[in-house]
């Protein structure tokens, strides 16, 4: 079954960003009933932390510390984790000068490189964790001069924009101040709140002088040192140029200046349908956890195509393929197979017949394994040349292909149509039909896949 | 060099060394005091004799090997020597005619024949070195491509690990005998 590592061989067509993605790789909007890619959906931030400690922090306090954790750090040379090491040293006793007592001294090593903070000087500090200091940023004050002159310009253009807007809108205010339950009326309503309150109060600082000092150019640059031109470069003593780069604020030449830098935080990020504002995909909050609170994968929900065995498929001749769909969700699903009607972007490169009934897939049952198996199964007529076998919620068919390219490979495509049950649906329902409808509805919906099934072979 | 009884060379064992027997050693091979040899460790003298000092650490499936080369068996420059305080950790081949002490031959990392290895060098793991060079001191060889750094002082030594390992071998593995130290000429 290569046909689990080989992912891309079935395609499945995005109908909103019209790419082409293997299953495995697509969401499904419970509420929009449809297919979602990755450009369909909105990312956003949900957590962050860092990858060695596994320690959560709160965006604000990520935004404080520049999204760098506290405690670890990273080798400059090979930017790997540094771990604190300890050894034992004997000093002599204040009490007793006779007897010297052994106190830990530690220090930072890289287990890939064997870099230590011995290295550049650092001496070895006498608590594990919270003492090493990362050297000052010589140009800190001008850098946040001018981030302070651009958050303040970006503020200004900000009002600016917002004023605009409510000038035309001001009727509408109160009526949306009312129906405030979708969470995209209520994002607006805050940003028109904010730029209400902010004019109301701060008129006289809109004419403030924003300026701030541009960079002056010297004209006397430092000349290099004469011994550049005489002595050859010690390779062993001089950064590399990612070694350097790393460190944009210094920017050191030898690596004896080489400090650790913290270790950058990773983010956890939930993605949102952007037509619903449902989430498709939220991640635990816990950074050693990789489950998820929603995992709304298409994996789950729609029927699955896959190729099961393929004969040797010759130029014009019609071979008999297998195919295998198997059914995600835990009712009993119809499935129909249509043909793609032929339009100008064919993907395409052979013909193919399709069973015309519809294939009936057995419910998903998770217990299924460990009952013993009667391979027949009576409530399902299959039909024996259309269906190869049937195990579980799992159905191999047949189809008929007929190459009509002689080069490159062949590749069929067919819509796909099952019925699912809109679970999703009783949240749509105003009060009235709520007595009326218990089930919930059948849908019938659709995807167009492209099967590839590998090269043409010679006869 | 001479050995008296004619005709095999034989294995030389220092005092206080830990030679497990399901080691293979074969050829002329002397190994200095305090050195441990984990069983399965492989040292192959075929192309010459080998020496090896005091206070080294031989983990498992490591080769230490003076091959044959050609058909010439040159018993005065064919000789390797290993120094002190080395570490040839799981899996590492050394073929280098001269190691020093203090060094550290990481897993599976491959040390060429014409490689000359100081002290304090560190050979990282799945790393080859076949270059014809002597490597300096304190040299650290890494990564994928190989990467190599100085340090500021050379990798400290595995005592720790020497003690117990001498305590603990002899309870699990049977162990070669030493044998009388033979005086140098």
């Amino acid at each position: 079954m290569a046909g689990l590592l080989e992912v891309d061989r079935v395609n499945i067509l995005c109908p909103d960003s019209g790419i082409r993605l293997p299953i495995s790789r697509l969401y499904f909007c419970r509420h929009c009933l449809k297919l979602k890619s990755g450009q369909c959906v909105s990312h956003e931030v949900d957590s962050h932390y860092c990858p060695n400690c596994l320690e959560n922090m709160p965006s604000a306090e990520a935004k404080i510390k520049k999204n760098r954790c506290g405690n670890c750090f990273d080798c400059p040379s090979c930017r790997h984790t540094l771990s604190t090491r300890a050894t034992s040293i004997a000093i002599p006793n204040p009490n007793d000068p006779a007897k010297p007592t052994t106190k830990k001294a530690y220090y930072l090593a890289c287990g890939f490189c064997r870099w230590t903070s011995r290295d550049i000087g650092m001496p070895d500090k006498h608590i594990a964790s919270g003492a090493w200091q990362v050297p000052d940023n010589p140009y800190v004050d001008r850098m946040n001069e001018l981030l302070d002159y651009y958050r303040q310009l970006a503020q200004r253009e900000k009002q600016e924009r917002e004023r605009k807007r409510i000038s035309r809108r001001r009727s509408y205010f109160h009526l949306q101040e009312k129906y405030l339950s979708q969470v995209s009326t209520r994002r607006r309503s805050g940003a028109l709140l904010s730029a209400l309150t902010n004019l109301s109060v701060k008129e006289s600082e809109q004419n403030q002088n924003l300026s701030v000092k541009g960079s002056e150019s010297v004209d006397d640059v430092e000349k290099l040192p004469p011994e550049i031109y005489n002595e050859p470069v010690n390779l062993a003593s001089v950064c590399t140029i990612t070694q350097r780069l790393s460190q944009p604020e210094y920017q050191p030449h030898y690596i004896k200046q080489l400090y650790p830098k913290h270790k950058h935080l990773l983010i956890k990020r939930s993605q949102r349908c952007r037509e619903c504002e449902h989430n498709l995909s939220k991640p635990e909050f816990n950074p050693s956890s990789i489950r998820f609170k929603i995992q709304l994968v298409a994996l789950h929900h729609v029927p699955e195509v896959r190729i099961f065995s393929i004969p040797n498929l010759y130029f014009q001749q019609e071979s008999q393929v297998t195919l295998m769909l198997i059914n995600a969700v835990e009712n009993q699903t119809k499935v129909t197979l249509q043909p793609m009607p032929s339009s100008d972007h064919d993907v395409a490169t052979a013909s193919v017949t399709l069973p015309g009934s519809d294939l009936v897939l057995a419910a998903k049952d998770d217990t299924a394994e460990y009952d013993d198996m009667n391979s027949d199964y009576p409530e399902f007529k299959d039909d024996p040349s259309l269906v190869h076998f049937r195990k579980a919620n799992k159905l191999a068919f047949f189809v008929k292909v007929t190459p009509e390219k002689a080069v490159g490979d062949v590749i069929i495509a067919l819509k796909v149509k099952y019925n699912y049950r809109d679970m999703a649906a009783q949240f749509r329902r105003t009060d009235e039909d709520k007595d009326q409808e218990k089930e919930p509805p059948i849908v019938w919906l659709e995807y167009e896949c492209t099967i590839n099934l590998g090269k043409l072979v010679d006869k | 060099m001479a050995n008296t009884h004619g005709h095999k060379p034989s294995v030389k064992i220092g005092a206080g060394a830990v030679v497990c027997v399901e080691a293979e050693i074969r050829g002329d091979v002397t190994i200095g005091p305090r050195t441990v040899i984990h069983p399965k460790a492989r040292i192959v003298a075929e192309g010459g004799p080998i020496v090896i000092g005091e206070c080294n650490l031989i983990e498992e499936q490591a080769l230490i090997i003076n091959p044959k080369v050609g058909e010439k068996i040159d018993k005065n420059s064919g000789t390797m020597t290993i120094g002190s305080h080395n570490v040839f950790e799981v899996g590492c081949r050394c073929e280098a005619l001269k190691v020093g002490n203090n060094n550290v031959v990481e897993a599976k990392a491959l040390v060429g024949r014409n490689t000359e290895l100081s002290n304090g060098c560190i050979i990282g793991a799945d790393c080859e070195i076949t270059s014809k060079e002597t490597l300096p001191e304190n040299t650290v060889i890494f990564g994928q491509s190989c990467n190599r750094r100085v340090q500021a002082e050379r990798p400290p030594p595995q005592t720790l690990q020497l003690d117990f390992l001498m305590k603990i071998l002899p309870n699990y593995h049977h162990l070669k005998k030493a044998t009388k130290p033979k005086a140098d000429k």
